[in-house]
């Protein structure tokens, strides 16, 4: 990614919680409502889009989150070059969905921030700010929410046993950041 | 504060959603023709009933779709939650 600086620059590490920014990291919004755009999603990226409410599907490359029942975020696993704007997988899906009129895809890599979480105590955390019912999504990995957390739009990823994967948008998070950092010392 | 169930989402808090007023108004066919009060009885007066009224929500930090709901607004409880375009409960 080029020119990028960090939103977040600190790594943080409390007792059964660390806390840290991803980057760079390709981030993609496609919306579409049609049988054929799923079916030519899951052709393009050998990814089938999750349609089952609040859960997410993953590849060796991507995963694709459940945002609402015609919009879904793809992101990629791996860290990308940091040379270069350009992403192999939104040129395939510009090629394959814009072009044909099938959906949307929308390149939101700059506007959301990837802040990884690892620990026994991130939901401890997130039940200080938000109004969200973490029991059972904390026991379902791969779960996805959109949610409130101290008063900001968050999408919460469970990725797996103790590590989550929040986004954020950038102008939001270095406050969100702060209230993290501030909310996991009282912990 | 109370909870809603989010036909798309599942069950949330109500913080999570934004009201959007009386459901089921219908746009008048030919606006050109109406008179002043008429376009203002369309536009502003709505019935804000205590009792059950049929409201437009949104889940705003969800999934940002629209929805009606039947809620009592005397006590805030939630009789019906349905999809925009499907036919109100009768009941």
């Amino acid at each position: 990614m080029l020119n990028y600086t960090n939103a977040i620059t600190e790594e943080k590490s409390y007792s059964s919680l660390q806390m840290k920014e991803i980057k760079p990291v390709m981030k993609l919004v496609i919306r579409g409502k049609k049988r054929e755009f799923l079916s030519a999603i899951g052709k393009s990226l050998n990814l089938l889009l999750p349609t089952e409410a609040n859960t997410s599907s993953r590849s060796d490359k991507l995963t694709a989150l459940w945002l609402s029942p015609d919009e879904w975020m793809i992101y990629s696993n791996e860290i990308l070059n940091s040379e270069s704007n350009e992403y192999e997988t939104e040129n395939l899906l510009n090629k394959n969905i814009s072009k044909t009129n099938l959906g949307a895809v929308t390149d939101v890599t700059d506007q959301f921030v990837l802040i990884n979480m690892k620990g026994d105590k991130i939901f401890d955390l997130f039940e200080t700010g938000s109004p969200f019912n973490f029991n059972d999504f904390r026991n379902k990995k791969g779960s996805v929410t959109q949610t409130i957390l101290a008063k900001i739009d968050v999408i919460i990823h469970n990725q797996n046993q103790n590590e989550v994967n929040l986004f954020v948008r950038r102008s939001f998070s270095q406050h969100l950041f702060s209230w993290m950092n501030d909310s996991a010392s009282r912990l | 504060m109370f909870i809603i169930n989010c036909p798309y989402c599942g069950e949330r808090e109500q913080s999570e959603f934004k009201a959007g007023g009386e459901a089921h108004i219908v746009r008048p066919k030919q606006p050109t023709e109406l008179s002043d009060d008429e376009w203002a009885e369309y536009l502003f007066m709505r019935k804000n009933i205590k009792g059950i009224q049929f409201e437009r929500w949104v889940h705003t930090h969800g999934c940002r779709k629209w929805f009606n709901v039947v809620r009592d607004t005397s006590n805030d409880k939630i009789k019906a939650v349905y999809k925009m375009g499907e036919k109100p409960p009768t009941k």
